[in-house]
């Protein structure tokens, strides 16, 4: 049994890994479980993870189709024991009753106003901050960025009161403005920091060079950084946009009239005091909240894993 | 200090300064506010009255505290270890360049995209203890044994493995980032190794897991600060009360339960600092651990 | 290595235009304020001319149409005030941020619960001010429910939708035990011994029917006491260590034995989750007697029409103690900081007009909190016992807690200690010192604070 000594020989590669990850391009490792040297093996290897692959998918999925098949069912069916798979008859009419069941499309908009704005906030606030953390080398800068990285830590109720104050005196509780006004204040500790490190990763000689002429720090952050770090933003945006969407707590504090309700709020409509419940509809409701974010899952997941890939994070 | 540290200095917090405006408005005031809060009875509704230490006082001596401290210090460590280890195992199955990446992952990832609200609905039905459809398949499995599946959330033993088995559908966000990393190791590694008789396990174990510590030490830094602060599925699940028997009281729930069920947003202040505290010293104390096992691919 | 190499070939040579950087800030300044533009400002104080009174309510459905039917026929009636009604979810905690914040509604439908500790910390306006100059008077209500919206003797509240609980019984399952299904039981001992008769286990020795526990459907645990003649509380001082409510707790244990922990459990996961649907035990049969309230007729004709039941007052463990309900209602309030008090208790005034709050009761299948009822209510009613509810409501023994400032952290304390006997984990005589010595420290701290915060006032005061 070979004892690898993973430092020593594969040091030259590790540096060619950062000119690998420029590459942009994805290149699955399968080596790591099928064993090289025969076809059948191979072949059945295949099978084998194929088979486990779909039976955690269908495990997984589980769930959801359990959520589908309850949104398209009559009321009366929807607590049926033992519980049955294939609504009858399939009510695709639970799902404009759930649109008006609350002001859906109504609250669609304002969680996309909040969620975008937020969005842009968290994107351009964090670069510029993650840039101060990273591109330029200044006294104290690790230690403070320590102290961001603590700020991860705290729990939301230490500082929900206070910041209901400071809300309040400013007159913004009611507004949107609580729920993306932060984000422009660079209040995503967790995309800066994914930020600063991929901004780590990119040499320094990549700015020097873009600048011979001398540029200002914000010139190279805007001509050279940022044009580079395209699926490490693009994570950022991401990101935070799935964590706006479903947001519950934020609204719930801040916003007081329904008409300016988000989607996450307006589920909790569904639920009824004395037990009344339309499950039906607050199934359908689940699904058409989840549907926009998978699709953009979906399309977006290839600059995702990119971006993830390129910003150091995992290492 | 050098014109160019000094320069560098100014451009530094220049460029942070956003963060620090926001630092200070929605962090640190706020923390020093809610450290005063902790050492006054405040109902919100009425200016804080201060009593020292008291609720600092009452905290150690209140075993419904000590009852939530322990619940969801039982589920950070039951479902930390598992969530790692089922995110591994699925990114390592997607890694294998299989047809149909993209649909699985995204298959992998959805359950973390959906609101709580209809997943702890959706996972009650499916706990149910005599109709729901994963005792109907324990039942039939455990038939021959003379066994019967538990009564999942009205059992007091086995509400909180019942709450971990549902958090573990939402490791799509660590699976992503193990993927991608796992993405990152060099093919050449596994290579060499094959070219000294390195079978499957031994490759894991010598070349991905090492690779991967710093993906690991990641992700569960992160869950370690998450799992501490567990608040909506329990919630959902035994409809507010942490029942039966408190078995289900994580400490979120008694901390919200103390600001606005009993009006008393001190303690629930005192709470909060607490946790804050547990949570750094649970991170350092990983972050110790895992220090002789961190490989940064050197 | 491609595209990093082109993309730093072209911008080597030239500066990029100084405009773009300036467009780009304009631009964010364009998104900021047209942003700025499209998030609504709070709320404006005229519609169409009239006073807007906002109203938090927290009903949904069919009894969220209930009082919409009230405010539209209010807002008809006249063309000076607008009452607005936003339907409110998690309506105490938003209450309570908003009346914190300084922006609560003019009017706000609470619990019945959570009247003294808003009251005692000044968030709700006395009533009776407001009463008295619209000719209102507490003696038109039934008494125990201007009670538990009083604190200290200040009216904070009105009730709108009272209810109460009673026995439930399935006839068909009499019929079939040999039982006569117009007869209830009488006493608690009856109600053991006929529960035994109505129960039936299957090969495996699980319960099919359940003839009676009180572990469903588990709503008012802290409320057993009151059919054992057991008080919580006198008004004064935690009253849980007492020879009743150590019965109460025996009597549920007893229970827990005879049917056995482990059945009793299934049971309640096979019931949990299932109480709006055609699958509620009981009305599926599988459980023959239980406690409930009001609105029970509402789910039965809903989800189970073909049900013979009837209801009766809940027996009691004590000879000649009878009549004895759990009384709770809905409240209505004005907190303080509300911009119109005097428009608000208009629209409360039109709610109070007998018609109108008799139509709002029978929409939600309840009784009316008046003493005067229309000679034609009870016939009205969809609820062919209401008459039993409402008499449990007038009756001497309707059970409620008064006054008191921590009703749910009592409540939280006795929950799971009953959920302890019902897992045989505890034994009553630990519990109910455990509770009593809980609870009575919780409510030497609250009275110290509010003891302090007089002392603070009264200095204060020349």
């Amino acid at each position: 049994m070979a004892n690898n000594d993973v430092g020593l020989s594969s040091s030259s590669d590790v540096k060619n890994r950062k000119h690998l990850m420029s590459e942009l391009e994805l290149r699955p490792t399968n080596e790591a479980l099928v064993p090289a040297n025969y076809v059948v093996r191979r072949k059945l290897g295949a099978v084998f993870t194929h088979a486990v692959l779909i039976a955690g998918s269908v495990v997984f999925l589980f769930p959801l189709i359990w959520m589908i098949s309850t949104s398209l069912k009559p009321l009366g069916q929807t607590m049926r024991m033992p519980p049955e798979w294939i609504p009858d008859p399939v009510m695709w009419a639970n799902y404009a009753k759930a649109v008006n069941y609350v002001p859906f499309l109504h609250y669609a908009q304002n969680t996309l106003i909040i969620a975008i704005l937020a969005t842009l906030g968290t994107v351009v606030s964090s670069s510029i901050v993650a840039y101060g953390f990273s591109r330029i080398e200044w006294k104290g800068r690790d230690k403070v960025f320590l102290i961001l990285l603590a700020t991860m830590m705290i729990p939301f109720p230490v500082t929900m009161v206070p910041m209901y104050s400071v809300f309040r005196e400013l007159h913004w509780i009611g507004t949107f403005r609580p729920l993306w006004v932060p984000a422009w204040l660079g209040a995503s500790a967790f995309s800066v920091f994914l930020l600063r490190q991929f901004f780590l990763t990119i040499p320094r000689d990549f700015s020097d060079a873009a600048c011979i002429d001398g540029c200002t720090e914000f010139g190279t952050l805007w001509r050279v950084i940022l044009p580079l770090s395209r699926p490490a933003l693009a994570v950022v945006a991401l990101f935070h946009f799935l964590y706006c969407w479903n947001d519950f707590m934020g609204p719930l504090i801040y916003l007081i009239d329904q008409k300016n309700f988000t989607l996450a709020l307006g589920l909790q409509f569904f639920q009824s005091m004395q037990g009344g419940t339309p499950w039906n509809l607050l199934m359908a409701a689940s699904t058409l909240v989840v549907a926009p974010i998978v699709v953009l899952f979906f399309f977006a997941q290839k600059t995702f894993i990119e971006g993830i890939t390129m910003s150091g994070l995992k290492g | 200090m050098t014109p160019r540290e000094r320069r560098n200095l100014r451009n530094g917090l220049i460029f942070i300064a956003p963060w620090i405006i926001g630092f200070l408005i929605f962090v640190a005031y706020p923390l020093v506010a809610s450290f005063f809060y902790s050492l006054c009875d405040y109902s919100v509704l009425r200016p804080p009255v201060y009593i020292g230490g008291l609720n600092y006082q009452e905290m150690a001596q209140d075993p419904v505290f000590w009852k939530s401290l322990g619940n969801t210090v039982y589920f950070t460590v039951l479902f930390l270890p598992l969530s790692t280890l089922v995110a591994i195992a699925l990114a390592l199955l997607l890694n294998t360049g299989v047809r149909g990446m993209a649909i699985y992952r995204t298959i992998f990832f959805l359950p973390s995209l959906t609101p709580l609200v209809a997943l702890g609905i959706l996972w009650m039905w499916m706990l149910n203890g005599e109709y729901g459809v994963i005792n109907h398949v324990l039942n039939t499995l455990l038939k021959p044994l003379g066994v019967q599946a538990p009564a999942w959330l009205q059992s007091i033993t086995w509400s909180k493995p019942a709450i971990v088995l549902m958090s573990l559908w939402g490791v799509g966000h660590a699976m992503v980032i193990y993927l991608a990393a796992l993405q990152d190791i060099p093919v050449q590694l596994y290579e060499a190794a094959e070219l000294d008789g390195a079978r499957a396990w031994s490759k894991i174990r010598h070349i991905t897991l090492p690779l991967l510590s710093p993906a690991i030490f990641f992700n569960v830094t992160m869950g370690i600060i998450t799992a501490m602060q567990v608040f909506a599925l329990p919630y959902v699940i035994s409809s507010g009360e942490g029942g039966p028997a408190r078995s289900t009281m994580f400490y979120s729930m008694y901390l919200y339960h103390t600001a606005f069920r009993y009006l008393r947003m001190g303690y629930a202040c005192a709470m909060a600092w607490f946790l804050f505290i547990v949570i750094i010293t649970l991170t350092l104390i990983f972050h110790r651990i895992s220090r002789r096992h961190l490989h940064y691919g050197q | 290595m491609l595209p990093m190499s082109r993309f730093i070939a072209t911008i080597g040579g030239h500066k990029p235009p100084i405009s773009l950087a300036l467009l780009a800030s304009v631009g964010v300044l364009i998104c900021f304020s047209a942003c700025d533009f499209l998030i609504p400002e709070p709320q404006d104080e005229y519609v169409n001319g009239r006073l807007r009174v906002t109203y938090w309510e927290k009903w949904t459905g069919v009894e969220g149409q209930a009082i919409r039917n009230v405010v539209d026929r209010f807002n008809a009636s006249q063309d000076r005030i607008f009452v607005d009604l936003i339907t409110t979810s998690q309506i105490d905690r938003k209450t309570l941020v908003a009346i914190a914040g300084g922006e609560p509604p003019d009017i706000v439908g609470l619990w019945n619960q959570a009247i003294p500790p808003y009251a005692e910390k000044g968030a709700l306006m006395p009533l009776r001010p407001f009463m008295e100059k619209a000719g209102m008077s507490e003696s038109d209500f039934i008494d125990v429910f201007i009670v538990m919206n009083k604190y200290k003797g200040e009216l904070y509240g009105l009730p709108t939708t009272p209810a109460t609980c009673s026995l439930h019984w399935n006839k068909k399952l009499f019929r079939e035990a040999g039982l006569d299904p117009e007869r209830p039981p009488r006493t608690l001992a009856e109600l053991d011994e006929m529960a035994q008769k109505l129960t039936k286990y299957d090969a495996n020795g699980n319960i099919v029917q359940l003839g009676f526990s009180p572990a469903e459907p588990n709503w008012w645990p802290y409320a057993w006491s009151a059919w054992f003649g057991g008080r919580l509380w006198d008004g004064h001082n935690i009253t849980f260590d007492t020879p009743e409510n150590l019965a109460t707790l025996q009597w549920i244990k007893s229970y827990a034995d005879r049917y056995g922990v482990d059945r009793l459990r299934r049971f309640r996961s096979g019931a949990s989750g299932q109480f709006a649907s055609p699958q509620n035990p009981f009305f599926t049969g599988k459980i023959a007697m239980i406690l409930q309230g009001v609105w029970m007729a509402n789910f039965i004709s809903q989800y189970a029409p073909d049900l013979e039941w009837g209801a009766a007052p809940f027996p009691t463990a004590v000879p000649g103690l009878d009549y004895v309900t759990v009384a709770q209602c809905d409240s209505i309030s004005i907190p303080v900081g509300s911009r119109h008090p005097d428009e608000a208790f208009e629209f409360i005034q039109f709610l109070y007009q007998q018609k109108e709050i008799e139509q709002l009761n029978i929409d939600q299948w309840k009784f009316s909190p008046l003493k005067n009822v229309s000679p034609d209510f009870v016939a009205r009613h969809p609820n062919p016992n209401i008459k039993l509810f409402m008499d449990l409501g007038s009756s001497p023994n309707a059970y409620c807690l008064p006054d008191l400032l921590i009703f749910y952290e009592y409540s939280d304390e006795i929950t799971p200690a009953i959920d302890k006997i019902m897992n045989g984990l505890d034994t009553p005589e630990h519990l109910v010192k455990h509770v009593q010595n809980q609870v009575s420290k919780k409510w030497a701290r609250v009275q110290q604070v509010v003891e302090k915060r007089e002392a603070a006032q009264q200095e204060t005061r020349p």
